[in-house]
């Protein structure tokens, strides 16, 4: 967007080095602008939603040579965190950004931060908390990281996480705190909503205000002053590092109110400890986090109109608490309701409300507090939720009964709208007799035999209609071609992804088999679980002896990466399952960021093309080939392209999987949205990938590696560039000027087919 | 910054709303922004945009909201527009399975993209009063070769008085120069035809007559019926769903003389929309048949077009009816 206006602020003039612009931005936006403008060191960052986009956002800006943050795609949030770790105990200025399971994948690491003291800035973009899985803003992370001994900044609004960005990056680094600093804003809310902004338009202002990385503390860089960082120490020491901890914790709301002072000097914009509206005079008020405030607000300026005494407390920071700040805040409020976007299950109201109540118990106030749940889940808060809020409070004050804590904003629910069955579950019969594996007792070969694609038009497909993948979705046709090799039930495990959340999004389930959901850093163990009482369960005779299940696991290129320990965990222990993984080269249910899946140069949300980038930074991943070294008896490789060898090894896969122990498959399948490509050419596209030996059907049978479809053999092999053409996001690599990327991409590909060829000929390879 | 920048027409909260609907993939969400940053860095109005989601993917239904207030006005709410001044409908089909023109107000403005009339969407809306405003969205784009949404931008700026034409063509041209400078010029027109090629009818309210307070919706299960853990105790419910509203236009014709029955179309098709049936053939074997497409599921994506081997299936432009008179429904085991 082009920038016109200028927009003097505080003491200074239009020629200043302060000047600042007026853009039209949204929360994330602003996080990167600000991290971006302060010029990081560097970022270690896995995606998620809603966090994600401020990792996009740099690298656009990086591709667009804005920036000189080293952007560091990791494994899962707990790598993010471990790259941030290191990266802080080397000396330079650290960010990151996540949200829900991310940010509580990566806690274990993040009290680590605080107890060895090595500053750092995250942004939380807060979200709730699975299960069941939910995507949308509330609080529920953000409360786990309350114990963390981080300090927590509240940004209410784009325009405050551009600001708090700035001041906790100055928080972190101050030689009274030297702690790492959170700063959160409501996801989606504020992440995803865009309005009127200020930002300094000259770097220069931020480098001004910020200054260098402050020099003389803790930098595992420094060869010539040795350190050992993280000793092990237990009691008596530890309790001493924990109360320095704890006092710099403390002296972060002093330096905090310094900092946001100096800030709105030069700034113009004015951050305490609470932000208070219409508090002078309330007799009633509302205490909400962010966002939510902000609508509070609008309902007091009407209950003003109407004569009644009504406030909002915000605070902008919650670590450390602003006790003090808000004793005086209240003193004569009458009745308070402290509004939660989560909950402490168990706790009679959730943190905030106790942390109040506390300080309200100290300072002796009168002030009644009544405390609810609202919002979680990502349920929108209205005005006349705001005024509900108040009402209760009045009701306190005209001496009626309110309920001390409750939930707000539920839904009973009609006896009439029970859920009802809608169709049959599969027998048996519609699913077998149709495929068959036998073993050659001389040679222990497998033979399949597998009929015409229209004779199993009969079998009964396991994922119904109705699912709301976009058009053309190569994950629906993939994984049905490969249900088709395998006979009688089955139980699924689908790991988050695109086949997840397209297939069951509540109250619908395109399921008609039993199907189970987990997190994709844990699904493999999780499936491992069920079979193993499946067979225990059998054992001991709770199951009868003919019952029999194959349990398969389904995720994404992105499960894989994220998963991968869980996967290679139980590949070793070798359980008699599948894990049947789809690659679309991405992380498409996220908005198309790069997998380790992803081919070299390609273009995706995090590998972007531009003057000083060129889609991503190194090769793909071949996950086939890690699993075969896990010694499990069959890998295969197959695309949908080619029905009858991926349902041939789809049935080879379940007779291993009963007979021998695990085995694993991966299927290519077509993203048209973030490839870029038409809806109708998900299949032709696939094909390609496998003539151009990118992507090579095999099978590796006990170490033994069989291809299965050699394209030179048939003459059908195309150039690398023949398959690149058919999509959008790799047109690029058939310009003139990304040759030399071009012909280092062909020979990886030629290198790992030479390889597998070599492994063809040779069954000791 | 334009110091008179002034709204005509606000909420009690001194805001003017607009809500866009559409599908994921006609580019309302773009559109939604380009408003907003209009109206509030070229025009000086203070304004918000956002967007709501289903499940993010392309096909699906979202919603883009604009929210404009005088320069000096703060906005502070952060909610979906639930009461809006204006409505523009980018996909028609969405009538079907969405109630687009909720919480519009009684001197509302409905925009809809559609070759039909006012009167013809009043009907089908059941809207009481206001204005309806039918723009052929499409077509132009067809004949410019640009999207749909720089067309509809064209008459949400006809529409809505205090955008000045000027100040979102400056923004278009922007926006376009950068990347695709040969787009400029047919952007422009496209935006032009959309402003000026407006079909606009207006209906007062009759005596006794009253547009129906606004409810919000609820969730169908509550915490009282709701099954224990977030399960779904009914797998396979999916079936009850409508996609066709996913259709950008085509769907797959089917012309059983000349299908060979080889399956291809089934395999590859990510909707699971073909339907068979075991029949005997004329030498007395039993074999499997394709008995047609429902197209309740088809979300028109054409792979079954680009895998038949004969002239069986086929791109076709849909036509209003069409579906639903050439539907073969999936046969499903119900309880």
């Amino acid at each position: 967007m082009a920038l016109q206006e200028h927009e003097v602020t505080g003491k200074h003039n239009e020629t200043d080095l302060y000047a600042q612009e007026v853009d039209f931005r949204s929360g994330n936006e602003m996080a990167a602008k600000a991290a971006a403008q302060i010029n990081y060191h560097i970022m270690g960052y896995f995606p998620i939603t809603p966090s994600t986009e401020i990792a996009e956002y740099l690298d656009e800006m990086k591709a667009a040579g804005e920036h000189d943050i080293v952007l560091i795609p990791a494994d899962g949030e707990h790598g993010s965190a471990g790259i941030c770790y290191g990266a802080a105990t080397a000396g330079g200025r650290v960010f990151n950004a996540t949200s829900s399971q991310g940010f509580l994948y990566m806690i274990e690491q993040l009290p680590v931060q605080s107890g060895t003291r090595f500053p750092m800035v995250l942004n939380l973009v807060t979200r709730s908390v699975s299960g069941p899985l939910d995507i949308r803003g509330d609080h529920s992370d953000l409360y786990y990281g309350l114990n963390i001994g981080w300090p927590i900044l509240m940004a209410k609004d784009p325009q405050a996480v551009y600001d708090m960005n700035m001041i906790a990056l100055r928080l972190a680094e101050h030689h009274d705190v030297r702690l790492p600093v959170i700063v959160a804003q409501d996801g989606f809310f504020t992440s995803h909503q865009k309005r009127r902004v200020n930002f300094f338009s000259d770097r220069k202002a931020v480098e001004s205000f910020v200054g260098e990385t402050p020099k003389g503390y803790t930098d595992s860089l420094d060869m010539e002053h040795p350190k050992t960082i993280g000793p092990y120490m237990n009691d008596p020491d530890y309790i001493n590092n924990k109360l320095q901890q704890s006092e710099a914790m403390y002296r972060a709301e002093e330096v905090y109110l310094q900092l946001a002072k100096e800030y709105a000097e030069i700034s113009g914009r004015e951050y305490g400890l609470l932000d208070l509206y219409q508090m002078e005079d309330a007799e009633v008020a509302v205490f909400l986090l962010n966002s939510a405030s902000e609508t509070a607000k609008d309902v007091v300026d009407k209950l003003r109109k109407q004569g009644i005494k009504a406030g909002v407390v915000a605070p902008l920071m919650i670590r450390p608490f602003p006790k003090k700040a808000l004793q005086e805040a209240l003193q004569n409020v009458k009745v308070l309701l402290v509004g939660e976007r989560a909950d402490s299950y168990g706790g009679h109201g959730a943190n905030m409300t106790h942390e109040v109540k506390s300080a309200l118990q100290e300072s002796k106030a009168a002030t009644k507090v009544l405390s609810r749940i609202y919002g979680v889940g990502g349920k929108d808060f209205y005005a006349d939720d705001a005024e509900h809020f108040f009402s209760l409070c009045l009701d306190v004050v005209a001496g009626k009964e309110v309920k001390a804590f409750d939930y707000f904003g539920q839904t009973e629910g009609k006896a009439e709208m029970l859920p009802q069955p809608v169709i049959k579950p599969l027998s048996k019969e519609e699913t077998t007799g149709f495929v068959s594996v036998e073993q050659d007792e001389a040679t222990g070969k497998l033979k399949v035999k597998v009929p015409p694609l229209r004779a199993l038009t009969a079998k009964a497909k396991r994922i119904a209609p109705g699912h709301g993948a976009c058009p053309g979705c190569g994950i629906f046709p993939g994984v049905e071609t490969f249900m088709k090799g395998i006979e009688g039930d089955v139980v699924v495990l689908y790991q988050t992804g695109c086949a997840m959340v397209t297939t069951t999004g509540y109250p619908y389930s395109a399921h008609k088999v039993m199907y189970i959901h987990n997190l994709f850093q844990n699904g493999a163990a999780t499936l491992s679980g069920a079979l193993e009482m499946f067979l225990e369960r059998k054992r001991r005779g709770e199951i009868a002896i003919g019952d029999d299940i194959t349990f398969i696991m389904v995720t994404g290129d992105g499960g894989m990466d994220i998963g991968m320990g869980s996967a290679i965990g139980t590949a070793l222990r070798n359980h008699k399952m599948i894990i049947l993984e789809y690659d679309n080269e991405g992380y498409m249910n996220t908005g198309s960021q790069l997998s380790y899946s992803t081919p070299l140069g390609h273009m995706t949300s995090t590998s972007n093309i531009g003057k000083s980038q060129h889609g991503k930074l190194f090769h793909h991943k071949d996950t086939a080939q890690i699993m075969a070294a896990t010694n499990i008896p069959y890998v295969f490789t197959s695309t949908e392209a080619f029905p009858q060898d991926l349902i041939k090894k789809a049935a080879k896969a379940q007779w291993y999987a009963k007979h021998d122990g695990m085995a694993y498959g991966k299927i290519l399948i077509a993203c048209p949205l973030n490839w870029k490509s038409p809806d109708h050419l998900g299949h032709e596209i696939v094909q390609a990938a496998v003539d151009s030996c990118f992507y090579p059907l095999y099978e590796v049978e006990h170490g033994v590696t069989t291809i299965t479809y050699n394209p030179e053999d048939k003459n059908k092999r195309v150039a690398v560039g023949d398959w690149l053409k058919m999509m959008g996001k790799t047109k690029h690599l058939l310009k003139a000027e990304n040759a030399d990327l071009l012909k280092e991409f062909e020979h990886e590909v030629d290198r790992r087919w030479m390889r597998l060829k070599a492994r063809h000929e040779n069954e000791y390879l | 910054m334009a110091a008179n920048a002034k709204l005509t027409k606000t909420n009690d909260l001194g805001f003017f709303e607009i809500r866009l609907e559409s599908i994921g993939g006609l580019g309302a969400n773009l559109a939604g922004k380009m408003l907003a940053e209009a109206g509030v860095i070229r025009l000086g109005f203070n304004g918000s945009n956002f967007s709501a989601y289903g499940s993010e993917k392309k096909g699906s239904p979202v919603k883009s909201y604009v929210r404009f207030a005088n320069p000096e006005t703060s906005i502070r709410d952060s909610s979906p527009i639930e009461e809006p001044h204006v409505v523009a409908v980018f996909h028609e089909a969405l009538f079907r399975t969405q109630n687009c023109s909720s919480g519009l107000k009684e001197d509302g403005v409905l925009i809809v993209n559609t070759k039909r009339t006012p009167d013809e969407i009043r009907e089908q809306t059941g809207l009481q009063s206001g204005t309806i405003v039918c723009v052929d969205a499409l077509g132009i784009s067809v004949d410019e070769k640009t999207r749909i949404n720089t067309a509809m931008l064209g008459t949400l700026c006809r529409i809505v008085d205090f955008l000045d034409p000027d100040a979102i063509r400056s923004m278009i041209s922007d926006t376009f120069i950068k990347k695709y400078p040969a787009l400029v010029e047919s952007n422009i027109r496209t935006f032009d035809r959309g402003f000026e090629e407006v079909n606009v009818k207006t209906y007062e309210l009759t005596d006794g007559q009253h547009v129906a307070p606004f409810v919000r919706p609820e969730p169908a299960l509550g915490y009282l019926t709701q099954p224990m853990g977030g399960t779904v105790v009914n797998p396979g419910n999916s079936i009850l769903k409508d996609l066709s509203a996913s259709r950008q236009g085509f769907l797959p014709s089917f012309e059983r003389d000349v299908c060979i029955h080889c399956a291809a179309c089934d395999q590859v098709c990510p909707d699971y929309c073909f339907v068979w049936q075991p029949q005997t053939d004329a030498k007395g074997r039993q074999f499997q048949f394709l008995q047609g497409i429902d197209y309740q599921y088809c979300k028109g994506c054409l792979k079954c077009v680009e895998a038949c081997p004969t002239d069986a299936l086929k791109s076709l432009r849909e036509d209003d009816g069409y579906a639903d008179g050439h539907k073969v429904a999936q046969i499903f085991h119900l309880v």
